[in-house]
């Protein structure tokens, strides 16, 4: 399979400050590629790059097979994106900036367009100004998604929409993967890609921490655990996969690898569980757990 | 709690964050007020070229039109009154517009005031506070010049009437700015809409000082007000009462206007618009032209009144600059024979010229205030190449200066009666200075493209222009020096051996910055 997007040892300084410093990533074709990272990690940074708005200080960067920076008009016709912070202008209603930024794109589906306003309750009528950050995201998105490409850009498309927006927003992406697009999404909540990513790259401080399908990553995922027992089972710090583990009277907490979770489980089934609430890791977990292991000298697969 | 509460804190902060604005505004007006003085003392350093300063000031209306009404040019400090009093006015009340402005709309615009609005805070506190620090860095304003200007020995009563006038005039559009704010619908509206009342009561200023027998007119605007503070002859304060009433009852209409209007709009609300983008709205042209367009009409409505009163003023002076004036004098000692309305009008389309690269200038900075928004990487990750985008505007910044400039003209023929100031006249002398102007413009879109930290250049470059156009005859500076300023090279197309080369010259080195500007912006990052 090909790629859509290959970055190599991308490096971008602002200044003395070093944002991307040797970033890869890889964006197979027809996949849903989730790209997680923190706050100010660089998901931003290495998007723009990608776009040819921001010039590599050093590495390699191929977008669709071309380079972004020369080729920008040809490549740009194939992909849409919706940036991090969506600012509309403030003259213009939302419907005159999803046409605008359609034919800026060669065209825009209008059967597509139709059906998304209706999908996302967007009022087309209303000043730039006087839309709230949700549905001046929705705007952005309705821009994107009704045009015809073959790449979607997103960052961190959904976070202004609300839960159900978001269920609509995710619905639509699946749609979209169905009819064969490449879809690049940047998040730094975990759960957010989940339902969507074929594949992940986590980048920290600028830097790819680790990249490969969702079992992959999933395999260093723990989630956190407050179990109440009738009797605290013997040698539970020696099951493999238990971490954090804390004992208070008959109550555990713990942190558990979820390749291990059906022996904790069954330990912990073997003490009798009064009750159990499971809190699923966040990207932050994620990460410690990469240092764990590095560590404990056991590297990441 | 009371409308004010949490006035303090917030007059703290924004001194914090706006200290970076309020110094350059002062450093050139105190630079306007020493340099006068140093610059009188040197170059006119005996009483007989004193005199013919005088002389030459006094037989050019253009010097009224622009300074206001000479009381005393013997002495420097008199020069200094003079030459600083409008201009230092004007610059200090652009700051307090720009102060208010940002401190209340444009916050209000980019959702950071609703962190404040929210907290503890009176409702009349962020307009109390924006005021405040306008009246605060206006005393700055005062007390800067007028400190460094008696370091450099001047003298103390005139040089504090002096700047106690600019302090005034801060004052005086600080609440100007306060009312904008409450009746625009964006905070560019309000910025527009008092920096008009500025741009009026300079002019009308002017008028009153360049026309003959308007200068009852003197009492109409607030620029008259503190011009009659005549300080370097009579410094008399109590013209600065009308001032800081005007100022009162500016706050006092803001204060009420907002408490009638909703946080975030204007008394005049954004309207629903078009749910479809047609017409015009298909392209980044159409995109530019749409972003610019109020822009466009008004500068375009004010050259028209600009022309309009120029024209009338050219032919209203047929004594002042008649056969037998010493403004006749000058030019035929100098050894051209031109008709003198005409000759007036040159300078008038001068200073024409400057105020429309002040339009350009302005049209090219909106491309960076799009950037810092981030709203240039919307239609950069469409399929755009970044020329085109750049172009948008470039073309805007120098056609609609052009245009402006054309109407100008043609405004200045339709009420002038002098037989030279025929229309075609005037359109073929516009045309001769317009690719003086695009240099000036050219050098924002050389900033703007290629290196927008040091766009402060292009307002540099207009602001020096206009010092060694307007001024630089008088201190008679030598001929290089002159020539540095582009509209220095504009010919006179009434003059039977005027030449083209000079207006080729023009057009490339115009060329030039704009080539520097494009080349500069593929390469860059755009944020
Ligand atoms: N134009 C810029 N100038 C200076 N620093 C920047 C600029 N853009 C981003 N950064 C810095 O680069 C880092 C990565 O930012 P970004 O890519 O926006 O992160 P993310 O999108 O992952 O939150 C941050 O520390 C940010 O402050
Ligand atoms: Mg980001």
């Amino acid at each position: 399979m090909d790629s859509a997007i290959t970055v190599k040892g991308l490096v971008k300084r602002f200044g003395s400050f070093t944002a991307l410093d040797g970033m890869d990533l890889d964006v197979q074709t027809g996949q849903v590629h989730g790209f997680l990272g923190p706050n100010g990690s660089g998901k931003s940074t290495t998007i723009r790059v990608i776009l040819g708005l921001l010039r590599a200080d050093a590495g390699t960067v191929t977008l669709l097979g071309g380079d972004p920076w020369r080729d920008v008009v040809p490549l740009h016709r194939r992909l849409a994106y919706v940036p991090g912070d969506v600012s509309l202008w403030p003259s213009l209603t939302g419907g005159e900036a999803i046409d605008l930024l359609g034919k800026l794109r060669g065209g825009l589906d209008e059967s597509r367009r139709a059906h998304l306003l209706e999908r996302f309750e967007l009022d087309p009528t209303k000043k730039g100004r006087t839309y709230s950050k949700g549905n001046r995201q929705k705007v952005a998105i309705v821009a994107a998604l009704s045009s015809d490409v073959e790449l979607l850009v997103l960052d961190e498309p959904t976070s202004g929409l609300d839960p159900l927006m978001e269920a609509v927003f995710q619905e639509e992406i699946a749609l979209e993967k169905a009819r064969g697009r490449t879809v690049l999404l940047s998040s730094h909540i975990l759960s957010e890609v989940e339902a969507l990513a074929d594949r992940v790259s986590i980048i920290r401080d600028g830097v790819l921490v680790e990249t490969g399908t969702l079992d992959q990553v999933r395999r260093h995922r723990r989630s956190h655990l407050r179990v109440e027992l009738t009797r605290v089972p013997d040698r539970l710090g020696d099951v493999d996969g238990i971490h954090e583990l804390a004992v208070q009277g008959t109550t555990v907490t713990c942190t558990v690898d979820d390749a291990h979770t059906a022996d904790v489980m069954s330990m912990f089934a073997s003490g009798g569980i009064v009750s159990i609430t499971s809190t699923p890791a966040s990207l932050e977990d994620i990460f410690l757990s990469h240092y764990d292991d590095r560590l404990n000298g056991t590297s990441s697969p | 709690m009371s409308a004010l509460t949490g006035t303090p804190i917030l007059l703290r902060t924004a001194a914090h964050q706006n200290a970076r604005i309020v110094a350059p505004w002062t450093l050139a007006v105190t630079a306007l007020s020493v340099t006068s003085l140093i610059g009188y003392r040197f170059v006119f350093a005996d009483e007989a070229s004193r005199q013919g300063l005088a002389m030459t000031i006094g037989s050019n209306p253009a010097f009224n039109l622009l300074f206001g009404t000479p009381y005393d040019l013997l002495t420097e400090d008199g020069f200094n009154a003079w030459r600083s009093l409008a201009l230092g006015g004007f610059f200090t009340g652009l700051m307090a517009i720009i102060l208010v402005v940002r401190n209340t709309r444009a916050d209000e615009d980019s959702g950071q005031a609703e962190l404040i609005a929210s907290s503890v805070v009176g409702r009349h506190a962020r307009l109390a506070a924006a005021v405040q620090l306008a009246f605060a860095a206006s005393i700055i304003v005062g007390l800067v010049s007028a400190i460094v200007t008696m370091l450099f020995g001047g003298d103390p009563s005139v040089t504090i009437a002096l700047s106690t006038t600019f302090t005034a005039t801060g004052f005086m559009f600080a609440g100007v700015a306060a009312v904008a704010a409450q009746v625009g619908s964006y905070a560019r509206t309000a910025s527009t809409l008092a920096i008009t009342v500025l741009g009026a009561s300079f002019l009308i200023r002017g008028f009153a000082d360049a026309a003959p027998g308007a200068g009852w007119l003197i009492w109409w605007t607030p620029m008259g007000w503190t011009q009659e503070v005549r300080p370097s002859t009579e410094a008399r304060y109590w013209p600065l009462l009308i001032c800081l009433a005007f100022t009162l009852v500016m706050v006092a209409i803001a204060n009420g206007l907002l408490a009638r209007r909703d946080y975030g709009q204007g008394l005049v609300p954004a309207r629903p618009g078009p749910p479809r983008g047609r017409g015009l709205l298909t392209n980044v042209w159409g995109l530019a032209l749409r972003l610019q367009a109020p822009s466009i009409v008004a500068w375009s409505i004010a050259f028209l009144i600009l022309g309009g009163a120029f024209g009338y003023l050219a032919s209203s002076l047929g004594d002042v600059i008649g056969p037998d004036s010493p403004f006749a004098k000058a030019f035929a000692s100098s050894g051209q024979s031109i008709d003198l309305a005409f000759a007036f009008v040159l300078i008038l389309l001068q200073i024409m010229g400057i105020i429309a690269a002040v339009y350009g200038v302005q049209v090219m900075m909106r491309v960076y205030a799009e950037e810092i928004d981030y709203r240039l990487e919307p239609p950069l990750a469409a399929s755009l190449a970044r020329w085109q985008l750049l172009a948008s505007h470039a073309v805007i910044a120098i056609l609609g200066p052009a245009t402006a400039l054309l109407i100008g003209g043609v405004a200045i023929s339709l009420t002038a009666t002098d037989p030279a100031l025929t229309t075609g006249n005037l359109v073929r002398q516009v045309l001769a200075e317009i690719p003086a102007v695009a240099i000036l413009v050219g050098v924002s879109v050389a900033t703007i493209g290629a290196r927008p930290q040091v766009r402060l250049a292009s307002w540099a470059a207009v602001v020096a222009t206009f010092a060694l156009t307007i001024l630089g005859p008088l201190f008679n500076l030598w001929d290089w020096i002159l020539g540095i300023s582009p509209l220095w090279h504009v010919p006179n197309v009434t003059d039977p051996d005027m030449s083209v080369g000079s207006i080729v010259g023009l057009v490339v080195v115009a060329a030039g910055f704009v080539t520097i500007g494009f080349l500069g912006f593929r390469r860059r990052d755009v944020r």
